[in-house]
């Protein structure tokens, strides 16, 4: 791009500096900012909370802080309470993501031909989205609630749910919170898998069908491959998403039933943090979610750029 | 249209339907529920058909400061998104512009910042604040949030700006346009449906959050989104007064996420690329 400038009339000296020089301080004035904002509001309670994670350390008895070195996590991995919070996240997330891919995917083919009807529909999915996760729990609670809720009563009634309801009983709790989620954000998923159906060249897809290809094929063979960033997109985003999990818990189960059946990690770093004030367990919490979630964003962008190689030969 | 093709069209469009309405009625209940009598909403077995009243709507004002509400989630959502775009577009043109191999790595670190849960930032963010005297403040649940929604702005206005050609800006420059006037007077304009689908997103993402404020404001700073927790059970575990405020704290993003629905679904499915 700086040579591209070069090439043009403006080189001329000014001030002592080139036309280059003056245009990489200024993108460098414009960039800044930001750069600087996020060093100091993200970065720098990141390292604070690393240091708080070496500590004994509860803001109810803050002169009583104790330096001690990687006790958090050896308490958080060697706690069965902690150790379930870790695995009901992973669940969460595997689960809540698969569904909402396959759902969203579905959704996205029926959504593709470009009609009123359906751009009417794509505008009414951002319903969903829009709504505050909170509400979202909130809502679901009362509607499956087993006494008085509107399909909780019958779900209760009919046998299909356990005396105390969904979110009552630790076999289906698990169930209910993905089942929020999957309301909420399949038509995410189904929007942006969309977009990326809508940007497939259509003399591809005809030639394939004139040449004798079935929909399966087509489907597999030039939909899919040609799809891969919008696919990756999607998967990357509700994982990111899903890991990071706490209104919907918040607003139901706060955890429970049983021996936290649903506490999963973006919950139980809160609870304990900012509502028992145990800061130095709770970072430990929020760290490990820090590596988890770096692992994860370093295996997306390994299958990203194989991808990549693989679609540019 | 053969038969078989009209068919399919009809399952697909049923489909769609049955997709809807999965989608909607939860909704639809939400919003009918704020015209129940306290009484009928605990009617057993529960039953759809109810008597309208506004009595709800009295609650929440008798109950709640409304007009306190709303300005406290206007409050955070204004100073968040004006915050966000003033930091996050210029920072977006620069990576762009910048023919620095560097700059996609910086692109990436601020994606990077998005993907941080955000309880790893708000517990000592949280002990920071208590320290200084700042827990229950707007500012402090702007700083904060604004760390994710400018991140967020950078990488799509990255996006955008990248996107657009730059013989414009150097036809400009050659005629002795100022850098400033390049980037504010030609690119500038050239991404207005960037720079709304960012501000609509960031207004959505930040009027919605519910973890930062309810843990960084207090009762005189809360916004609408912490007050919907304490409208489902603290009154009488009425639903109808959780379905009244529902219309200050979700109907606003909803009606906006309709009505300007090309830009969202363009922030949101290119977010990223």
């Amino acid at each position: 791009m700086t040579v591209a400038v070069g090439a043009t009339p403006v080189t001329a000296r000014h001030g002592g500096m080139s036309f280059v020089e003056r245009r990489r301080l200024f993108l460098a004035m414009l960039g800044a900012p930001a750069l600087l904002y996020v060093c100091a509001v993200a970065l720098w309670p990141i390292a604070q909370g690393v240091w708080i994670s070496l500590h004994d350390y509860s803001l109810l008895r803050p002169d009583r802080r104790e330096f001690v070195g990687l006790g958090n996590y050896v308490a958080l991995l060697s706690d069965d309470y902690a150790r379930r919070a870790i695995v009901n996240t992973l669940v969460f997330t595997v689960s809540a993501v698969t569904i909402e891919f396959v759902l969203g995917f579905g959704l996205a083919l029926l959504l593709w031909r470009d009609s009123l009807f359906n751009r009417v529909a794509t505008a009414l999915m951002l319903v969903p989205i829009a709504l505050t996760p909170l509400a979202v729990g909130l809502v679901f609670r009362a509607l499956l609630a087993a006494d008085f809720g509107l399909v909780g009563y019958y779900a209760r009634v009919w046998g299909i749910s356990g005396p105390r309801g969904f979110f009552g009983d630790p076999g289906t709790a698990m169930g209910a919170i993905i089942f929020i989620d999957v309301w909420q954000w399949t038509p995410l998923v189904a929007l942006i898998l969309l977009a990326g159906l809508r940007a497939l060249p259509t003399d591809v897809l005809e030639a394939a069908r004139a040449d004798g290809a079935t929909a399966m094929q087509r489907f597999r063979i030039i939909v899919v491959p040609m799809m891969l960033p919008s696919i990756l997109l999607a998967l990357v985003l509700r994982t990111m998403e899903a890991f990071k999990l706490f209104d919907s818990v918040f607003a139901t189960t706060r955890g429970g039933p049983g021996d936290g059946a649903t506490n999963v990690l973006g919950f139980y770093a809160v609870k304990e943090g900012l509502e028992f004030f145990n800061v130095g367990f709770a970072s430990a919490i929020s760290n490990l979610m820090l590596v988890l979630v770096g692992v994860l964003a370093m295996a997306f962008i390994l299958v990203i750029r194989r991808a990549d190689k693989k679609a540019n030969g | 249209m053969s038969a078989a093709r009209r068919t399919g069209k009809i399952v697909e469009r049923a489909l769609v339907l049955l997709a809807l309405a999965v989608f909607l009625a939860p909704i639809a209940w939400l919003y009918t529920t704020a015209f129940k009598p306290g009484r009928e909403i605990f009617s057993f077995p529960p039953s759809l058909a109810f008597t309208p009243t506004w009595d709800n709507f009295a609650t929440i004002f008798d109950y709640f400061d409304m007009p306190q509400l709303v300005f406290s989630s206007l409050a955070i959502a204004g100073g968040t998104t004006l915050l966000s775009l003033a930091i996050g577009v210029p920072a977006g043109y620069a990576l762009a512009r910048s023919g620095w191999r560097g700059a996609v790595w910086i692109a990436y670190f601020f994606l990077a910042v998005r993907m941080v849960p955000p309880v790893a930032t708000l517990i000592p963010f949280y002990i920071l604040m208590r320290d200084w005297g700042l827990l229950g403040t707007y500012g402090a649940v702007i700083v904060l949030d604004t760390t994710l929604n400018a991140s967020f702005v950078v990488w799509m206005m990255f996006s955008f700006f990248r996107a657009l050609p730059q013989e414009m800006e150097h036809a400009a420059l050659a005629d002795g346009c100022t850098q400033f006037g390049a980037f504010w007077r030609v690119a500038l304009p050239l991404v207005t449906p960037g720079i709304v689908a960012s501000a609509l997103l960031c207004m959505m993402f930040s009027w919605n959050n519910f973890l930062y404020p309810a843990f960084l404001t207090n009762i005189d700073t809360k916004p609408l989104s912490v007050a919907l927790l304490s409208s489902f059970g603290t009154i009488d575990i009425t639903w109808g007064t959780m379905g009244a405020l529902s219309y200050f704290a979700t109907l606003p993003v909803i009606i906006i996420a309709i009505v300007l629905n090309r830009f969202i679904v363009q922030g949101l499915t290119r977010g990223m690329h």
